[in-house]
């Protein structure tokens, strides 16, 4: 179906709500237009990836970020959007979408493989990064 | 031949580009389906995705709100 081989990057590098909601929306939707993305998540954004990792949102005041992360969960559901991950699974499974820690900030960052789904890409280093964007663009979200 | 029909109304981006496409990929070149969704920005996006996939958009029409879409699979 795929008929040119253009890819889009994505550096993910926050733990927000609103950076996982992008996340998913974006590469759902790129699976189904058939692009490849991969996704590199650095940082806080290495969070994202953890099991059972409940992101909260950082446009609001502190007190209200989890809440509020709940409240979207459950008006995002109305919307249609029921599992997140679920959707973000399929979008993998058909290959169109990649996941890939990053093995450096994950060391500065105390995190492990284990701590991260299973079936995330094996981590990578800037250079394989960069090389597997190369010819596409890069975006940081 | 019945064309089959998708309701995707309340839907909000981006489930119905997602919906519509789950369906196309079962499809074989040439079957039509309807698709009715009343998310605003699916008036766009998804002549966007059909553009993307090479699929063809018959018909676009609107009716009480309603975003009506006749697709036939390339």
């Amino acid at each position: 179906m795929a008929e040119d081989a253009e890819t889009i990057n994505f550096i993910v590098k926050d733990k927000s709500f609103e950076k996982f909601a992008m996340m998913m929306i974006l590469g759902t939707t790129g699976d189904a237009m058939d692009t490849k993305m991969n996704f590199f998540f650095t940082f806080w954004g290495l969070n994202l990836l953890k099991k059972k990792f409940k992101p909260k949102v950082a446009g609001m005041p502190t007190p209200m970020k989890g809440m509020a992360a709940k409240m979207f969960k459950k008006r995002m559901k109305k919307f249609g959007i029921e599992d997140p991950w679920a959707m973000i699974k399929d979008a993998v499974d058909n290959g169109n979408m990649k996941l890939y820690p990053c093995q450096m900030t994950m060391e500065l960052m105390g995190i492990k493989r284990e701590d991260l789904l299973d079936w995330v890409e094996d981590p990578v280093g800037a250079a394989s990064f960069l090389e597997m964007s190369n010819g596409g663009r890069i975006v940081s979200l | 031949m019945a064309v089959k029909t998708y309701n995707y109304t309340g839907l909000k981006c981006p489930m119905p580009v997602l919906k519509t496409k789950k369906e196309l990929r079962n499809l074989t070149s040439g079957e039509v389906i309807e698709v009715i969704a009343d998310d605003v920005g699916a008036k766009k996006d998804i002549p966007a995705l059909l553009n993307k996939s090479g699929d063809e958009l018959v018909e676009l029409r609107e009716d009480n709100g309603n975003l009506i879409f006749v697709i036939k699979k390339a």
